[in-house]
């Protein structure tokens, strides 16, 4: 599960016994159903010429960005009335990769569908995926202008596994009122790891319940993706160039996280959130001072709260900061479905098209020349703190390692980092204990 | 076997010739569910066991693994914790619910002005859906802001993590699920109370039992079967433990709770190790399938006994 995210984790658990016994009982509903409609002559549906294609598109788009998606796609039809698109919700993205891999268990899976870019490289390993390197060379493509961080997510050993369908950041955004409150200078880009520190234990008031900071603990990607951006400032890498060792268990490794452990559990400036759905209540509440966040969270803070963003705080003057671009990932059904699929997805993600997505759901621009379009004045003028994300898009320097054990790195490196927010292990201890694991399912292959 | 005329168990019916006809009207009747339960009950539990046996990502072919899938997971340390936390958490779990469940239902057997809703109080936890509960309980038990910890602080009592805490997190879950499994336990066990003739209970009041005294010493005994019954459903489903965990801690932190199917979960779903996590699952299917018949022989023998 990445981090990338833009709307709130639609969570999927429920009473997993129950819904199995109604996806059986609509199967079976649904038997008699499709038999009757293929009995009546392909009525209802508007009737389609014997030429025409209709792709499906999966997706976990909610609100906003749900409601746009059918605009696009309504545009889109009707421009194109023989090589129609049809939406599928899936649910959720949160759970967009373990659909899509029990569709082709199934034998039913989508045309294309939003992926998160951590799934790219288990995806990668489909053999219904349509490569796209030939694809994105084409002219009209201009496969350049994404932002770097995309087009390396949508890469996986050498072979273009997707198009970027959102790209997002981390910048610090801050609580106006609890800085002066606190009677603390407000943060700005030239922040070292030092005055964040500092600023946050000031911020923190054990009476009145206050923090400085929010981190998410629950071990996942979003504890990780923290800690890479922190890695990374501080020179370190999580894997060697060839993504065969582990590399974070280095100086900078440590700086990271013994600032985690300094804040955490020295100062107790943080508020450790368990399972990534209080932060930003607490955040509305007024009791969190500061957040590592991206855009998808503006959008759901109160207005009564008044927040600046803000860079990350820097290491030796690096302030770069990380991105999760997720995907659109083409699957390939015999006949002209894929063509007709790299066709809508490349109008999808054409500047002046997601330019329009953009302004409607305040996501980032997917492509470097919508931020010269007219059309981009109305999206800063419509979202003014999206202007600092925007611009931190070229101080993504480093992505993540994109290979199908990801997944379990990550899982270790979460385990490190929550150990230590925990004050279960010393930074070092834990660091020597991940770099273990991590070696290990390096070297079991798979 | 004619029923004798002193016999006041319900009689049985006598039992007639089998025809031909009767096989296939009986194999109608019976044959949709068996063909869903075939379909999909026993169908994945023998495709998961040939499963064991080979390498699966669910996206390229699957290898021949042999047994070393069962090797693995005999050296697999979070396999073990995930082993000691279902344990921890069955043990605790089934006999607290029971208990509970029990003193509850004998509270709510009386007749008492507004019962049936008390009896609703009691049973709407087992209709919410777990993800409500989960949300509930996060936000009652958070550390910093939950209400929990504000009222032990204001009576004196240490505060504790919960569910951000490694030591305390299972017992969160514990605390949870038995909320949530109290008000079913009662409602059987309030179902086995009013099925308990009233004369035997008016007898023993008569030769002067305490009402406590004919509870625990007439009424208990008389629920075995009940008990019984409750104690094989709720260790199945402890032994199941997965929703409450994946919408609350996610297996965390640090793995004290991630509990069998969790972990089942996490390697079939997260890490795509379809063929380990299917190794696990049978191993979990054995072990249920021991435990279910060994119960049962219990509880049979047991409420044989108490006929007897």
């Amino acid at each position: 599960m990445t981090a990338s995210r833009t709307a709130p984790r639609t969570r999927v658990g429920g009473r997993l016994r129950q819904r199995r016994t109604v996806a059986v009982s609509t199967l079976l509903l649904l038997i008699p159903v499709t038999a009757c409609s293929g009995g009546s002559g392909g009525g209802g549906g508007g009737s389609s010429a014997p030429t025409a294609t209709t792709i499906t598109l999966s997706h976990g788009y909610t609100d906003v960005e749900a409601k746009e998606i059918a605009v696009q796609v309504a545009i889109w039809n009707k421009a194109n009335p023989t090589s129609t698109v049809k939406l599928e919700f899936n649910g959720g993205n949160d759970g967009a990769l373990q659909k899509t891999i029990a569709g082709f268990t199934a034998g039913n899976y989508p045309d294309a569908a939003y992926e998160y870019g951590s799934s790219a490289a288990q995806l990668a390993r489909q053999p219904k995926l349509v490569d796209l390197t030939d694809e994105v060379t084409a002219p009209g493509m201009d496969w350049s202008d994404f932002y770097p961080s995309e087009r390396q997510a949508a890469t996986v050993d050498g072979k273009v596994v997707g198009i970027p369908a959102l790209v997002d950041n981390l910048a610090l955004v801050y609580n106006k009122k609890l800085f002066q409150a606190a009677g603390v200078a407000l943060p700005n880009a030239s922040w070292t790891w030092q005055d964040f520190r500092t600023a946050a234990k000031k911020l923190t008031d054990p009476s009145t319940k206050t923090f400085g900071w929010a981190y998410i603990n629950d071990g996942s990607e979003d504890t990780v993706w923290r800690y890479l951006a922190m890695l990374w400032q501080a020179g370190g890498s999580l894997l060697n160039s060839t993504n065969t060792k582990p590399a974070f268990d280095s100086p900078a490794g440590l700086a990271a996280l013994q600032q985690l452990y300094n804040m955490a559990v020295v100062d107790k400036s943080v508020y450790l959130d368990t399972g990534n759905d209080a932060y930003l209540n607490v955040f509305n509440s007024g009791k969190i001072a500061m957040l590592w966040t991206g855009p998808w969270d503006l959008s759901s803070i109160l207005p009564s709260i008044d927040y600046g963003v803000t860079l990350l705080p820097g290491y030796n003057g690096d302030h770069q900061t990380i991105s999760g671009p997720d995907l659109y990932m083409l699957f390939d059904h015999s006949g002209p479905r894929a063509a007709a699929a790299f066709k809508f997805i490349s109008w999808l993600t054409s500047a002046k098209v997601h330019l329009q997505f953009a302004i409607a759901t305040g996501d980032l621009p997917l492509r470097k020349s919508e931020t010269t379009l007219p059309g981009y004045q109305t999206f800063l003028k419509k979202y003014p703190a999206e202007r600092v994300f925007v611009d931190n898009l070229n101080n993504v320097k480093n992505v993540r390692p994109n290979i199908a054990s990801y997944a379990e790195i990550s899982s270790a490196i979460g385990e490190m980092v929550q150990s230590v927010l925990l004050g279960q292990s010393q930074p070092q201890a834990a660091l020597d204990a991940a770099n273990q694991k991590v070696a290990a399912v390096l070297a079991g292959g798979s | 076997m004619l029923p004798g005329p002193i016999d006041k168990r319900p009689a049985r019916p006598k039992r007639h010739r089998r025809t031909v006809a009767d096989g296939l009207v009986g194999w109608g009747m019976v044959s949709p569910a068996v063909l869903l339960i075939g379909l999909f009950g026993l169908v994945p539990v023998v495709w998961s066991i040939a499963l064991s046996f080979q390498h699966d990502d669910l996206e390229t072919p699957a290898t021949w693994a042999g047994t070393g899938n069962y090797r693995e997971l005999i050296h697999d340390p979070v396999f073990k914790e995930a082993i000691q936390h279902t344990i921890v958490y069955t043990l605790i779990f089934v006999p607290v619910t029971l208990v509970l469940a029990l003193l509850v239902a004998g509270a709510l057997n009386r007749r008492v002005r507004g019962m049936s809703l008390y009896r609703l109080a009691v049973f709407i936890p087992v209709v919410t859906s777990t993800v409500a509960t989960g949300v509930i309980f996060t936000w009652l038990l958070d550390p910093n802001f939950g209400i929990i910890n504000a009222v032990l602080q204001k009576i004196g009592l240490p505060t504790s993590g919960f569910f951000a805490s490694p030591n305390a997190a299972l017992f969160a879950i514990i605390g949870m699920t038995v909320w949530g499994w109290v008000g079913f336990g009662a409602l059987i066990y309030l179902a086995g109370l009013q099925s308990i003739p009233g004369d035997v209970l008016e007898a023993a009041l008569i030769d002067g039992c305490s009402r406590a005294g004919a509870f625990w010493r007439i009424q208990v005994p008389l629920l075995r079967p009940v008990t019984g019954f409750l104690v094989v459903w709720l260790t199945i489903n402890a032994l199941q433990l997965f929703d409450e965990v994946y919408v609350t801690t996610k297996g965390g932190p640090l793995h004290a709770t991630t509990v069998v199917v969790y972990y089942i979960y996490e390697e079939a779903f997260e890490f795509f190790h379809a063929g380990y996590a299917a190794t696990m699952a049978t191993a979990l299917f054995a072990v249920i399938a021991l435990i279910t018949v060994v119960q049962l022989r219990i509880a049979r023998d047991s409420s044989e006994m108490g006929q007897a």
